[in-house]
């Protein structure tokens, strides 16, 4: 198909039905003819009816309508687009128009919106070299599959590797992610008509591998902008980054002081209600319920019976340290032996039990060699065999 | 084991840390004022005809009557009074500048409401309220109130 | 019931579109934004105003007192002003703190504003130095947990859970697209419930992405004025009728052999019996719920509604909570569609009095809505449930 500034004649015509404005031709009745002449050319017939829009391929010449316009292909799209003056095309006799000429100048603006080229998914991933920023990619090496399906579809891997980018029209098994979505989804998501959260999250998007180097891809290429279309140019919009950052000092008191420093000795304390006779750990002062203080510590554990499991995928960073956490984890609630049913205790899982963990499981907690007395000393539980 | 309240002997201090990454947004209109701060050196401020104030820094409504004031941009004088200070003695890693330090109510000739930045220029005991100063803008950009450095006295 | 010194009524309602960001304005703009709207909505001004609450989420923007800076546009100027809170349920304190200070006689018009720019600071963050700084914090890791989907597939079978957690999920984003201020309208269709549930990526065991709530930008704002003040300046005031709150510890002990009653529960059986409320289902016309997930949405509907066994989930399968069942839930969308954490618990009530008026817009239930129930969630399970009224004409008990 020839295209003209990367658009067909076709695509013109195509495009009329969703870019048909039936409130601005209630009043309107015309016929208009196109024949456009050259390579991708044809014949068009375009009946504007009191808000209805029909669009004829026809097989010859057209005549007979209230207008008719005739011009190359090139000429014709290059009006369309905006790219070629179209009073200039008038004048020098490229586009001629025979009959009501005022049909072209009056009802055509108000019948449709502006005609925007379509950009294909190939058109985007074939540009990626072009795109790559080298001076951001230091140390990156990874590799990024795309799978798109639908019309305009297809697969691609974009390497990335010692500040270099290479494309492939193949779908490495060896990619570090792959993102797999309709191709007009990625159109979508590269020309910020889509939000890419939205996108993932309502399942449009589907990735393979890891996430985080989806997310981090996107940083090494500079954003794709379409042949011909201009970059708008949006306000400076101010923002200003900082890290607040407070130091703080908490004092335990009595009893969890006598937690952390039983920790240390590979033993958990509870504080027992004297009304309800329930183990609050780790211990606090008050009952909540009986509303009493409590005055009486006992030791609960270090065994526990798991009652659920948590698996987390969903990788938070610690907002202390900024660093991600390995995924997937496991988060554990448990019941400490000889604590109160209805009194959960909650850990971490050993990563090596993840598979075989179920409610249920006995467990035992697993210590630091080096214990200070603080949460450090209680690495996680692991299944008691 | 019986507790005892009165027994601090296991009583201690657990250290903690909180440093959240933020970023603030000051908006079309905090942006103009900002942007003409660094790239024009030059004060902006709002006025508000119905309770006939000019207000700097610029906001989008007036706080009082709730007009839209972010069409009636006014431009203000570099040189200003000072109606109030402090002499800042302790260090810290937040502030901005070595103690001691002048922070100073400064109002802008054109405005209504002074608004606070650093003196320069003078020793720190012999700033006075009155006393007229003019804007000193800063080499580098912030994108910040500090694109404007400090006043010093005329 | 019966310590009410008189009747308060909500004359004034006013939202911000809800976003993912909103970098054209600053918070004293949007909480700005709000206000406005609240003030045009009831038809008044500035001058009618005796007091103003101030609400959001400790921590989450790090200002330290957000109400005074924001009082360059909240309206503050020359008035009390007071803020509140308390997490989660940030929004309907406010309104309960609105409700007590006009009830009590110590002002006659009180404004709330509840508001949150999500996007200015970081919400696990926040979520984690919430919690116990000598043990818990170092455990936690925001607020994900996929206990309830765990609970419920074990007591409903996988498949069912699974697929109804999905159906109540698809049907909240059948809500936000009618809500032209919800902040997430993906157009997701029924069919696609089988993909959805098997191949959204997962957060913590079966909690996937598509379940959970979103991170949004926006201001609620809404007025309340006395009986008398209501009736003289507005034509369709909304009647609060009774709100409770209920708190837990702020532990993560609840899942022991065996599990407390839920502060949820616990709430609604309170709040139902002293107000002689015996079939909630068959009472209230709309239920406007705090559903940070969709596994939690359904889970709750049990708790608030004191249903038994699988009646949530079969009243959701028959359709019951759509905009045209028996009860429907969420007609604004949910917490899942928009979530300003800070106003996210006021959107509730807001929504509800605005079905009552009846002008909630495409959202509005068609049948007439006389009685409305909301509620609000927060911490370690946190409650706070509310009762909205068309008429004053309820029954003492």
């Amino acid at each position: 198909m020839a295209q003209y500034f990367g658009t067909a004649v076709e695509d013109i015509f195509n495009t009329m039905e969703e870019r048909f404005l039936p409130e601005g031709t209630v009043d309107v009745d015309v016929t208009i003819g196109y024949n456009i002449s050259g390579e991708g050319g044809g014949h068009w017939k375009v009946t504007i009816k009191e808000g209805t829009l029909k669009t004829e391929d026809m097989d010859g010449e057209v005549t007979d309508c209230t207008a008719v316009l005739n011009a190359n292909a090139e000429t014709f799209v290059g009006v369309t687009l905006g790219k070629i003056d179209a009073g200039e095309a008038f004048s020098s006799g490229s586009i001629k128009v025979d009959g009501d000429l005022t049909v072209l100048i009056a009802v055509l603006p108000k019948a449709f919106r502006p005609f925007k080229p379509v950009v294909k998914a190939s058109s985007i991933v074939e540009s990626v070299e072009e795109r790559f920023r080298p001076e951001k990619a230091e140390g990156v090496d990874i590799k990024i599959g795309y799978d798109l399906s639908g019309d305009g579809g297809g697969q691609w891997t974009v390497v990335v590797k010692d500040q270099t980018c290479a494309l492939k029209d193949v779908l490495d098994d060896d990619c570090t992610v792959v993102m797999r979505m309709e191709a007009q989804v990625f159109v979508d998501l590269n020309q910020g008509k889509l939000d890419g959260a939205t996108a993932f999250t309502s399942g449009q998007v589907k990735i393979d591998g890891d996430i985080g180097a989806a997310g981090k891809s996107s940083s090494l290429f500079e954003k794709y902008v379409a042949e011909g279309a201009v970059e708008e140019q949006g306000e400076e919009l101010i923002s200003l980054k900082c890290v607040p950052s407070i130091n703080q000092r908490y004092a335990t008191g009595p009893l969890m002081g006598t937690w952390f420093n039983g920790l240390k000795e590979k033993k958990f304390y509870a504080a027992k209600c004297p009304e309800c006779g329930r183990t609050l750990v780790p211990p606090r002062e008050i009952c909540a319920q009986c509303r009493v203080r409590c005055n009486e510590l006992v030791e609960v554990g270090p065994d526990a019976m798991v009652t659920l499991i948590d698996v987390v995928y969903y990788a938070s960073p610690d907002p202390l340290t900024g660093k991600i956490r390995e995924t997937p984890y496991t988060a554990l609630f448990m019941v400490l032996d000889g604590a109160s049913r209805d009194e959960s205790f909650a850990h971490d899982l050993n990563p090596r039990d993840i598979d075989r963990i179920k409610p249920g499981m006995k467990v035992r907690p697993v210590w630091s060699e080096k214990r200070t007395g603080s949460y450090k000393d209680l690495l996680y539980f692991e299944i008691a065999d | 084991m019986e507790i005892s309240y009165e027994n601090t002997k296991n009583c201690k201090v657990m250290t903690g840390k909180m440093a959240l990454p933020n970023q603030y947004f000051a908006g079309r209109v905090g942006s103009k004022f900002i942007i003409a701060l660094r790239d024009e050196n030059k004060i902006l401020g709002v006025r508000c005809e119905k309770c006939d104030k000019v207000f700097v820094p610029p906001r989008e409504y007036c706080e009082k009557c709730l007009s839209k004031l972010d069409e009636s941009w006014v431009e203000l004088s570099n040189e200003g009074v000072v109606m109030n200070y402090t002499v800042v003695n302790y260090n810290d890693k937040h502030l901005p500048r070595r103690a001691p330090y002048i922070l100073a109510l400064i109002k802008v000739d054109g405005a209504d409401t002074p608004f606070p930045h650093i003196v320069e220029g003078i020793d720190v005991g012999d700033v006075k309220v009155g006393m007229k100063v003019k804007a000193v803008f800063a080499g580098e950009t912030t994108n910040t109130i500090r694109d404007l450095d400090h006043f010093e006295p005329v | 019931m019966g310590k009410r010194n008189r009747n308060v009524g909500i004359i004034g309602i006013g939202q911000t579109e809800y976003s993912s960001h909103k970098e054209h304005q600053n918070q004293v703009e949007m909480v700005n934004e709000g206000v406005r709207y609240a003030l045009e909505d009831a038809n008044i001004t500035l001058d009618d105003i005796d007091c103003v609450l101030h609400g959001n989420m400790e921590l989450f923007e790090m200002v330290h007192q957000p109400d005074m800076w924001h009082s360059l546009g909240s309206g503050a100027y020359g008035k009390d002003q007071l803020r509140i809170t308390t997490g989660g349920t940030t929004g309907a304190s406010l309104v309960c703190a609105a409700d007590n200070l006009v009830a009590s006689g110590m002002y006659d018009v009180v404004m709330a504003i509840g508001m949150e720019k999500l996007q200015e600071g970081h919400t696990t963050g926040g979520i984690t130095n919430m919690a116990d700084p000598l043990w818990f914090r170092h455990l936690q890791t925001g607020a994900l947990t996929a206990t309830t989907a765990t609970m419920m597939m074990e007591e409903f079978g996988e498949e069912r859970a699974k697929r109804a957690a999905m159906k109540y999920r698809i049907m909240m984003d059948k809500h936000a697209c009618l809500n032209p201020r919800a902040h997430r309208r993906f157009g997701l269709e029924y069919d696609q419930t089988d993909d959805l549930m098997n191949t959204s990526p997962q957060l913590v065991g079966e909690l996937r992405l598509i379940h959970m709530c979103s991170q949004s930008d926006g201001a609620c704002v809404m007025i309340f004025a006395s009986e008398e003040k209501a009736k003289e300046m507005c034509k369709n005031p909304v009647w609060i009728r009774d709100h409770i709150t209920v708190h837990r510890e702020e532990t993560f002990n609840n899942f022991g052999i065996e599990m407390p009653e839920m502060t949820h529960h616990y709430a609604a059986r309170k709040l139902f019996e002293r107000n002689g409320i015996k079939n909630p289902v068959e009472y209230f016309d709309v239920f406007e719920m705090y559903d940070p997930s969709a596994w939690w949405g359904l889970d709750w509907a049990r708790e608030f509604l004191l249903l038994k066994d699988d009646e949530h989930i079969k009243l959701l399968e028959d359709g019951e909570f759509d905009l045209d069942g028996k009860l429907p839930i969420n007609p604004s969308g949910g917490v899942t569609a928009s979530n300003p954490i800070g106003a996210t618990a006021m959107l509730r009530p807001a929504e509800a009095a605005m079905q009552i008026r009846g002008d909630a817009g495409p959202q509005q239930i068609k049948k007439e809505v006389r009685h409305a129930l909301a509620s609000g969630f927060g911490g370690t399970l946190w409650s706070v449930l509310m009762m909205l009224e068309k008429d004053l004409d309820w029954q003492e008990v």
